[in-house]
């Protein structure tokens, strides 16, 4: 029999509607192999084994009646997606042992569907670090090499999914918490467009650039469970209006498509690596038939600004009323970053907001007829624990990790990172796939195209 | 430079808030804050007078439709 955990999600739900596999056996596996990697990299913050095994059982035992397309299908997701009765500390000290009292809208789509909660996974302290580092529950590690960072805020999600502990997980992303852990840990993962996907009963950390989104293996499961999240939802006035998820749109063949690569902000002073990964999959897409353009995008330091200004003042008040009373409880990075927000008068910040709109026509206009714009997530793979560890003083460092993702929050756009290469120490190399508004699924299909020609999502770290 | 935030105004801010900063805090925001602050302000960012932050949804569901 094949292991079950080194299958993809969409090769598990296949093999568990066969009844190739059972929901026991899938979920056995995984639990052993948390078992075995959960010192190596601190993934989870909780493992529900009795409970998992007891919805496995019932998943198996239901007479040929499947929920869903997840049926029988164990997940795991960032601390931050609430679930009636179970803690969400969120990864801090200051929410530790708080039991939510609803479920995500989000969870409650994808357990509707047939999945079933096998733990909770870790991320940095309230969402609101790009590293994975974490001075409350300790640090998440990278599989590929322990001393590297995973990549954050989705920590957790990213170094699970990587390590095969878990199939897929949903993640969030303000500034990159999505893409900068798929791109560091070497799996793909998917920043919807804003107003995609519900937000309600997840932890805000900034109102405005909040996106919800999952972490997968591939393009493919990425779409998968972008079809059972996304959509409109009462308990969040962003989604009104959005349209619904098209399958097969999804599906399409990338021919035809036109792909831009930008030139200056995000290709200039690229670590060789990342530039050579850059190169070889703008080939890859060109032999797949998509049609290449330069793109000359407006100054994204300008965005990148508007984003900081808009994050910062919409964390700081969420966390003010903690931050009046119990500063000393934060890590000192994210309070740092809190402390930041007080800084900028309400005049900015209503500016920062009124220019999203602008700033976004402008960027479409740039676009003309492109499609999809190709773009580093990162400067490097990851770097080590050590050189990101820079406490409250090393504020500019770290916000350099998300330059070329925090500008995408901003414009609202979505964003799909699929593995593009790897160095010569065998760490991964992620790419952004950057669409329109509303364009996730074109996204999916070209994630989809560039994984049946390329094999940079197959392989998994070496276990510890 | 005009845009430059210093440690009184920050801590001014912070005050305003809720939330008291020792001067070594309020300095180190005010030198992590001004670059930002700095770019934000600069010429080539213009906000229309008629635009309101729900614009950006109006401009992203036009180009969904296109």
């Amino acid at each position: 029999m094949t292991d079950p955990t080194m299958l993809s999600l969409s090769e598990l739900v296949t093999a568990l509607g066969d009844r190739t596999i059972s929901s026991v056996e899938v979920t056995q596996a995984l639990l052993k192999r948390i078992e075995v990697w959960q010192a190596a990299l601190n993934a989870f913050v909780a493992v529900d084994t009795e409970e998992a095994l007891l919805a496995a059982r019932q998943a198996d035992t239901t007479s040929g009646a499947r929920r869903g397309a997840l049926h029988g299908v164990p997940l795991a997701h960032k601390d931050m997606y609430y679930r009636a009765g179970k803690p969400a500390s969120c990864g801090s000290k200051i929410r530790a042992g708080w039991i939510a009292p609803a479920t995500s809208t989000a969870v409650t789509r994808l357990e509707a569907a047939g999945s079933f909660r096998l733990g909770a996974l870790h991320m940095a302290e309230f969402a609101y670090g790009p590293t994975g580092h974490n001075t409350h529950l300790g640090h998440a590690h990278n599989p590929w090499d322990r001393s590297r960072i995973t990549g954050g805020s989705s920590s957790g999600s990213g170094a699970a999914v990587a390590a095969r502990l878990i199939p897929a997980a949903l993640g969030s992303d303000t500034g990159g918490s999505i893409r900068l852990p798929a791109h560091f840990c070497g799996v793909s993962g998917l920043k919807p467009t804003s107003g995609r996907v519900s937000r309600a009963n997840a932890m805000p950390l900034s109102y405005t650039l909040d996106t919800v989104g999952p972490l997968a293996r591939t393009a493919q499961d990425c779409g998968l469970i972008m079809s059972l999240i996304a959509g409109s939802d009462p308990l969040d006035p962003t989604t009104c209006g959005a349209p619904p998820w098209n399958p097969g749109t999804a599906e399409r063949s990338p021919r035809g498509l036109t792909i831009g690569v930008p030139t200056g902000f995000y290709v200039d002073e690229l670590d060789r690596d990342v530039a050579a990964a850059l190169d070889e999959a703008l080939e890859t897409f060109r032999g797949l038939g998509a049609r290449l353009v330069k793109v000359d995008l407006p100054d994204q330091t300008a965005v990148s600004a508007a984003a900081l200004i808009v994050i910062a003042v919409e964390a700081t008040s969420i966390h003010a009323p903690w931050l009046r009373t119990r500063a000393e409880d934060y890590g000192p990075q994210v309070r740092a970053r809190l402390e930041n927000g007080l800084a900028y008068s309400g005049v900015q910040y209503l500016e920062a907001l009124r220019w999203r709109g602008p700033a976004l026509e402008a960027h479409l206009a740039a676009l003309g007829d492109v499609d999809v714009v190709v773009a580093p997530v990162a400067r490097s793979a990851a770097p080590t624990l050590a050189e990101t560890d820079v406490g409250a003083e090393g504020g500019a460092a770290i916000q350099t990790l998300t330059s070329f993702t925090r500008p995408i929050n901003y414009l609202g756009l979505p964003a799909l990172v699929v593995p593009a290469g790897r160095t010569p120490q065998g760490l991964p190399i992620g790419l952004q796939l950057i669409g329109r508004p509303f364009g996730d699924e074109v996204l999916i299909a070209l994630g989809r195209a560039f994984q049946v020609a390329t094999d940079y999502h197959q392989g998994a770290p070496p276990t510890p | 430079m005009a845009n430059e935030l210093t440690a009184e105004g920050v801590a001014i801010l912070a005050t305003a808030a809720g939330v008291h900063l020792d001067a070594a805090t309020a300095a180190r925001v005010a030198r992590t804050v001004s670059p930002t602050v700095g770019r934000f302000s600069a010429p080539d960012i213009v906000v229309p007078f008629e635009v309101e932050p729900a614009t950006f949804v109006v401009v992203q569901h036009r180009d969904a439709r296109r």
